[in-house]
């Protein structure tokens, strides 16, 4: 999942105006030699992770207890980007690192990509055990050729996120307002790469995770377009976005879910939710998306990342996880599910979170998602 | 005089609390070339700036050609100015420089263009200059070219604003000449703002010697120099003597002047020689160091003479100039010999000198 | 002049100038050549294959809409440029005139205010310029009916963010401009028979040419690129240069497109600047020989 917060303000210090144009410059020092990105710091502790992860695992009351227990020191570069955290990985940085936690179709792709390490599943039985029934090993999401890659940390789903002072739930059970008049300049969609495009592809009748055709993607090219023109604003900041869908100017946040409304609702926004449309001609038009943590293969085979591995899916820390300043998501362990309070569970929407996942498709990296990318850009130009 | 060109009355200036001037007037006749002399802070150049319209008045009455000045910006007087730092336009050429007043009196290009030209012959300029900027002169030539600038209309008064103070010496001593001649050729009334009296003095025809926000003598070259209203004025250029006299009698019935310190009889003052502002405070006679020599034996009648030791001398070569220290005086007579090739008097050799106090010239502080 | 007929065979120069040009030369010329390199690789799988091609190239002279979003980001910075000198320059004007006495204070508020994050500052703009933001109430309290101005997410808004966070640029080179003219040149304008305003156009304006030059050319340079404000005030529908090059940087993990798109920028600017410059040293000659 895209993070809006973390996104906007990881990126409002990399990369403001001031430093935009000279970053593109250094961007061609970093392809040439990346080594130096993620230098280990602080040597003091027995020994020193670096870990590449979202805004949320890199929260003290997770990394503290694991330091000291461990002897070790774990130092954050947080990623901004799914895709570019993966290059950056791809071009030499994974020598770094020995932790990352990502999107899952990104941590699946590490293994056979060769920078991060094959799970045998045996090794974490202890932890599947606790997972839902949806989450059992073999767990496919994150297999390739029948090798795992990495574990669940987190999850949750993206369809239309409902502010029910102004909309009925209803109303939302197809995207259809998002291309209906009534609804002109009302919608927001969120600037979070891939995820804005996927939904409206479903609705089009295009299913993204698959191969695409000049057709289909001839399909997702009118439904951008068509998207666009009742579209308000194109926010990457999640407390914009919010800040929109409390008082009514976005009637819905495109691409975003449960990442974006389970928040508002443990601070007592309950009557906002995110729901999954009810599946359009036999596709079904809700997502599922997850967040992993890997291993990455920097030669060192670090017991301790393989230790930290079964931390973060340990239920007191899911449950830490699942609970962040920014956002609230749920979390693969079943334990965990004991150690929320009502209001957090209500929050969470876990009565309607195995409703949600029979009507998604599961994400992953879709085929032609630069081809969506460069259609997405050139719609957004001429408009 | 026929009317004066200027005509201003008890001019008061406040800068907020600050009194600048306090009721100063004066006249600038027609042709004339007026000098404002006085040391920094006097007034002068604040007078000046009232002239040319920079500074309001805080009050009095100002006219210049019979027009009085109140609410008049600089813009539309008749007066030109010459600036200290002569305020060439660094981004104009010569040529726009000279011809801007002509331009914002919208001539056509011809007329400026020459104009222009021959306000640079009368300038003695190059008329390769046209075309560069003013950083490319050199000092006096920017000078002539400030001038040129500020002539080229033809203005009724011309006010220049210590113009010459930046000069070495002897381009100075040049450009003053050329200052008179262009007065004398063009009868255009300048005034000049000067700290230097020497410069007042061989420049203009009046001299107005001003002092904290006063005028303190108005008058030409010559009654400021033989006829000073005060100390002050008499100070004001060169080295000169002051001997403290008690002074008795009535101008009418004739002063007597005496002093403790000199060997001879008190003398009667002739009214010539008494200076006509002569108050009551503390008197002196002003006596010149070119009017002192050294006596060999006693003093003649009507000669004063005093005693002292020589604390230094200066070969000037047409003169020689002496500084005798003398009891009871706080500054050492300063005197002027003409030059010989023997000295007459060696350092610290004791020595008496002598003057005639009929021919001095009494006056106040 | 002398300082004019200095020449590069002069070893006292070459060495002053030595360090200057051997920083520029790793920390500017080299990233700069290194992205150029950039741009004749593919990417395949988000990774950078090296091979040597102009797929890239083909693609962006192929692409209207890449053309588009630089020329509108061009459009953008020359207009930000204008209104950025309208609001500096009589502001300037005013703290060397009438506001002198409190010119250091205001300075100082202007530099804290410059000195606010901009991330700051920019995110503060929503709160005035929502539907139901501080200027609408401002507006509905004055009698203009509720919601009268509806900029946010507009490129207006895009707008209204750049010039506040540009104008400051020019508002200081144009101080240091007028600062320094000496009080004199004006007083000798006034007292040749120019009006006030005959003296701004003849005297004041061009002596602030530098001030003016540098600030416009601040303004531009940093408005092409403008990245949060397009971004978090024009609400990402009109996006400007710099968000493209993100995109295909980051999401799209294009980066011989990103480095490609980059110089086409660099380009793009270079060339708008250097008509701007020829233009303005064709109308005066003199300009030339101030700057130099």
């Amino acid at each position: 999942m895209k993070k809006g917060t973390a996104e906007m303000n990881k990126l409002a210090n990399d990369m403001n105006r001031r430093s935009v144009l000279k970053g593109m410059g250094g961007m061609g020092l970093a392809a040439a030699g990346a080594a130096f990105l993620g230098m280990p710091r602080g040597a003091q502790a027995a020994e020193s992770l670096n870990y590449m992860c979202w805004e949320g695992y890199n929260a003290p009351s997770i990394l503290d207890p694991f330091q000291a227990a461990n002897d070790a020191t774990i130092a954050i570069d947080l990623i901004t980007d799914s895709a570019g955290g993966f290059a950056k990985l791809a071009a030499g940085a994974s020598r770094d690192f020995d932790l990352v936690s990502s999107d899952s179709p990104w941590i699946q792709r590490m293994g056979p990509a060769g920078f991060c390490r094959f799970l045998d599943d045996a090794d974490f039985a202890e932890q599947y055990a606790d997972f839902y029934p949806q989450f059992a090993a073999p767990f496919g999401p994150l297999q390739f050729e029948g090798k795992a890659t990495g574990l669940p940390t987190r999850w949750g789903w993206v369809g239309p996120t409902v502010n029910t002072k102004f909309d009925t739930l209803e109303a939302w059970s197809s995207y259809a307002p998002v291309f209906d008049s009534a609804y002109k300049d009302k919608i927001c969609l969120l600037d979070w790469g891939d995820w804005p495009i996927m939904p409206l592809a479903l609705y089009a009748g295009v299913n993204p995770y698959e191969e695409l055709d000049e057709a289909a993607l001839g399909e997702v090219r009118k439904v951008l377009r068509a998207a666009f023109k009742n579209t308000r604003a194109i926010v990457g900041d999640l407390a914009i976005a919010q800040k929109g869908l409390l008082d009514g100017s976005f009637r819905a946040l495109i691409g975003g879910g449960t990442y974006c409304t389970s928040s508002l609702r443990l601070k007592g926004h309950d009557y906002i939710q995110s729901i999954v449309p009810e599946p359009k001609d036999g596709l079904k038009q809700g997502i599922i998306w997850m967040e992993a943590t890997g291993l990455i293969d920097n030669g060192r085979n670090s017991a301790i990342a393989a230790d930290f591995l079964k931390y973060i899916v340990s239920p007191e820390v899911a449950k830490q996880l699942a609970i962040t300043e920014a956002t609230c998501n749920l979390v693969p362990n079943s334990k965990a599910e004991a150690l929320f309070s009502e209001e957090e569970k209500k929050a969470l929407q876990m009565d309607y979170m195995w409703t949600a996942w029979e009507n998604s498709q599961f994400h992953t990296v879709a085929p032609n998602i630069d081809d969506m990318l460069a259609i997405w850009q050139e719609e957004l130009a001429a408009r | 005089m026929a009317t004066p060109i200027i005509d201003a009355s008890h001019i008061v200036k406040d800068y907020g609390r600050v009194r600048a001037l306090h009721g100063v007037s004066l006249e600038v006749g027609a042709g004339e070339f007026v000098a404002l002399v006085g040391p920094s802070g006097c007034g002068k150049t604040t007078l000046l700036k009232i002239l040319a319209g920079f500074e309001d008045i805080t009050e009095g009455r100002l006219e210049i050609e019979g027009k009085d000045m109140r609410g008049v910006p600089a813009a539309s007087r008749p007066t030109r100015m010459v600036f200290q730092k002569l305020a060439l336009f660094p981004h104009k050429t010569v040529a726009q420089n000279i011809g801007f007043p002509l331009k914002l009196q919208k001539f056509d290009r011809a007329e400026i263009d020459r104009r222009v030209v021959a306000m640079l012959e009368l300038m003695h300029l190059n008329p390769d200059y046209l075309d560069r900027f003013p950083a490319q002169l050199s000092g006096g030539e920017q000078q002539r070219v400030a001038l040129a600038r500020a002539l080229v209309s033809h203005p009724g008064v011309l006010l220049l604003d210590e113009p010459m103070s930046a000069l070495d010496a002897k381009l100075k001593k040049s450009l003053q000449a050329e200052l008179k001649k262009l007065h004398r050729e063009l009868g255009t009334s300048f005034v000049l703002v000067t700290h230097d009296l020497e410069e007042a003095m061989m420049l203009a025809d009046k001299i107005c010697v001003m002092r904290a926000g006063r005028m303190v003598q108005i008058g030409t070259p010559t009654d400021i120099y033989y006829r000073p209203a005060n100390m002050f004025v008499a100070g004001f250029i060169g080295e000169t003597n002051f001997l403290p006299v008690d002074v008795s009698g009535t101008l009418e019935g004739g002063l007597t002047v005496g002093s403790p310190l000199v060997a001879g009889q008190p003398v009667v003052m002739e009214s010539g020689n008494v200076s006509e502002f002569l108050g009551e405070g503390n008197k002196a006679l002003l006596i010149r160091p070119e009017s002192i020599g050294f006596l060999a034996g006693e003093p003649g009648p009507g000669q004063w003479m005093l005693t002292g030791v020589v604390e230094e001398y200066f070969i000037k070569g047409s003169s020689t100039q002496y500084r005798v220290r003398v009891a009871g005086l706080d500054a050492p007579v300063v005197m002027d010999l003409p030059g010989s090739f023997e000295l007459p008097a060696q350092v610290g050799e004791e020595v008496r000198i002598g003057f005639e106090p009929m021919r001095a010239f009494l006056l106040s502080e | 002049m002398k300082s004019q007929s200095k020449t590069w065979n002069d070893p006292v120069l070459v060495a002053a100038v030595a360090p200057l040009a051997i920083v520029m030369l790793v920390f500017f010329l080299v990233p700069l050549a290194m992205t150029a390199l950039l741009t004749f690789q593919t990417t395949q799988y988000y990774r950078l294959q090296w091979t040597w091609d102009l797929t890239i190239w083909t693609e962006i002279f192929s692409k209207p809409h890449y053309w588009t979003i630089m020329l509108r980001t061009v459009g953008m910075a020359l207009i930000c440029v204008v209104i950025s000198i309208l609001i500096a320059f009589p502001t300037a004007y005013a703290l060397t005139t009438r506001l002198k006495t409190y010119s250091a204070q205001i300075q100082i508020l202007i530099i804290f205010a410059f000195l606010t994050d901009a991330v700051l500052k920019t995110f503060g703009w929503i709160l005035v310029l929502d539907r139901q933001g501080v200027a609408n109430w401002l507006l509905s309290y004055l009698g203009l009916g509720p919601e009268a101005m509806d900029i946010l997410f507009t490129p207006t808004g895009t707008m209204i963010g750049m010039v506040y966070n540009l104008a400051v640029y020019p508002m200081f080179t144009i101080y240091l401009s007028l600062a320094r003219i000496d009080r004199d040149l004006v007083l000798a304008s006034y007292d040749a028979g120019a009006s006030r305003i005959r003296t701004f156009f003849e005297v004041t304006l061009p002596l602030s040419r530098p001030g003016l030059y540098s600030g416009a050319v601040l303004v531009f340079v940093l408005s092409l690129g403008a990245f949060l404000e397009p971004k978090v005030l024009g609400g990402g529908t009109s996006p400007l240069a710099s968000e493209l090059i993100r995109q295909s940087f980051e999401t799209r993990v294009n980066w011989p497109l990103g480095a490609a798109l980059t110089i086409v920028l660099i380009v793009i600017g270079a060339l708008t600047l250097a008509l701007a410059a020829a233009f303005v040293f064709r109308r005066t000659p003199a300009a030339r020989r101030e700057l130099a």
